[in-house]
C-alpha cells in the first residue's frame, strides 16, 4: 500500500511538473523576445521588416512571403494610438498578449473587405483602462505588455504594401494628440 | 489534427489553446495567427519517414480554396535555411504550372530544373541526436476557406512523396 502512494505521488508530481513547464513556457519566450527586441529597437514604436530571408531570426518561423511590422507594446504610461493605410492585397494587424494568444485582430479580408483604401485607427488601452473612455475604435489589451504584428502580403509586386507598411504608426496616444 | 503527413491544429494562436498547444506553439511557431486568419500544416515526414537532406522529395498540388497560399521548407531550428538562390518557398504567384494549374516542387541540395526548393544545413548547429529530421515544410493558406475551416482533418493539400535517397 504504501508503495502505490509512492507510485501515484510521483505520477502526480511528475504530471504536475509538465504541467507547469508548458504553462510557465510561453511566458518565457515572450519575455525573451520582448526584451530583446525592446533593447534593439525600444518599444511603443513601429518597427518595419521588408526583407525576410535566413538572417531573419527575431522570432521562429518567418515568412518569406510576408511583410512585417511590429510594435512592441508597454502601456504603463498610457494607451498606444496606431494608425495605419489598409491596403488591397492581404494585411492585417494582430494583437498577442504576454501568453502568446492572439487576442484581437484586424484584417482587410472577410466581413473587413470595406477596410481597403481607408485608414485604421486604433486606440489600444491597458487591461485596468476603461474602453468607453475612448473614441474611435479601441482594443483592450489582457496584459499591460504584449506584441502588436502587422502582416503584409510580400508576393507580386508589393510596393503599394510597403508604402503601407511604411505609412503606419504606433506611439503613445498622448503624443498624437499633443501633436 | 492529421490530414495525410501533413499536421494543424485548429487552435493556434488562440484565446482557447490548451497549455501544451500554447507552449509548442511558443517553441515552434511564435506569433502564429488564428485559423481564421491563416491555416499553418507542417510536414515533417513522408509515410513515417523523416525528411532527410540526402533524399529528393517531390511536391505535387494545384488550386487551394484560400485568398492566397504558400510552402516554406524550414531547418530544424525553425529559421529559413541557406541558400545561394535565396529560395525559401514558393507561392500561388510565382510557382510555374501546367496547361491545367497543376504544379510541382522539387525539394533536394543539388539544383533541379523547374520549381526547386534548396534545403541544406541551417545556420544554428541543432543537435541532430535530439531533432529526428533534417527539415520540415509548413503550408500557410491565407484566409482559408470553409472546406479547411469545418473539415482541416480531410480538406485537400499537396502530397508530397519521397524519390530517391543517396
Amino acid at each position: 500500500m504504501k508503495t502505490l502512494r509512492w507510485v501515484i505521488a510521483i505520477f502526480l508530481f511528475g504530471w504536475l511538473g509538465q504541467y507547469l513547464m508548458a504553462v510557465m513556457i510561453p511566458y518565457l519566450v515572450m519575455e525573451r523576445l520582448y526584451i530583446k527586441a525592446a533593447e534593439r529597437t525600444g518599444y511603443n514604436q513601429l518597427v518595419v521588416i521588408s526583407r525576410i530571408d535566413e538572417t531573419s531570426r527575431w522570432v521562429v518561423r518567418p515568412s518569406p512571403d510576408l511583410m512585417y511590422a511590429s510594435c512592441m507594446y508597454n502601456l504603463e504610461e498610457g494607451p498606444l494610438a496606431i494608425s495605419a493605410p489598409v491596403p488591397e492585397r492581404y494585411w492585417s494587424m494582430q494583437f498577442y498578449q504576454m501568453n502568446t494568444d492572439n487576442f484581437a485582430s484586424i484584417t482587410n479580408q472577410r466581413k473587413q473587405q470595406s477596410r481597403v483604401g481607408t485608414r485604421v485607427e486604433v486606440t489600444l488601452v491597458g487591461p485596468d483602462a476603461s474602453p468607453s473612455d475612448y473614441a474611435g475604435e479601441v482594443i483592450q489589451s489582457p496584459s499591460v505588455r504584449g506584441v502588436m504584428l502587422m502582416r503584409a502580403s510580400g508576393i507580386g509586386n508589393d510596393s503599394q504594401m510597403l508604402s503601407a507598411l511604411n505609412n503606419s504608426r504606433c506611439s503613445p496616444l498622448n503624443q498624437v494628440a499633443s501633436s | 489534427m492529421r490530414n495525410g503527413d501533413w499536421y494543424t491544429s485548429k487552435s493556434v494562436g488562440s484565446i482557447h489553446a490548451d497549455a501544451t498547444t500554447r507552449a509548442m506553439i511558443a517553441i515552434s511557431g511564435l506569433l502564429a495567427s488564428t485559423q481564421q486568419d491563416s491555416m499553418y500544416y507542417t510536414l515533417r515526414s513522408v509515410s513515417g519517414r523523416p525528411l532527410r537532406l540526402n533524399c529528393r522529395y517531390r511536391i505535387e498540388g494545384g488550386e487551394y480554396e484560400a485568398n492566397w497560399w504558400s510552402i516554406t521548407a524550414y531547418g530544424p531550428d525553425y529559421f529559413l535555411i541557406p541558400n545561394q538562390e535565396k529560395r525559401y518557398s514558393y507561392n500561388n504567384e510565382n510557382i510555374a504550372r501546367d496547361d491545367n494549374g497543376q504544379w510541382v516542387i522539387h525539394i533536394s541540395t543539388h539544383k533541379e530544373t523547374g520549381n526547386w526548393l534548396p534545403v541544406g544545413a541551417s545556420v544554428t548547429d541543432v543537435d541532430h541526436q535530439n531533432s529526428n529530421y533534417d527539415f520540415d515544410l509548413l503550408l500557410r493558406l491565407y484566409t482559408p476557406g470553409d472546406t479547411y475551416l469545418q473539415n482541416p482533418e480531410s480538406a485537400p493539400l499537396p502530397t508530397v512523396t519521397r524519390e530517391e535517397c543517396s
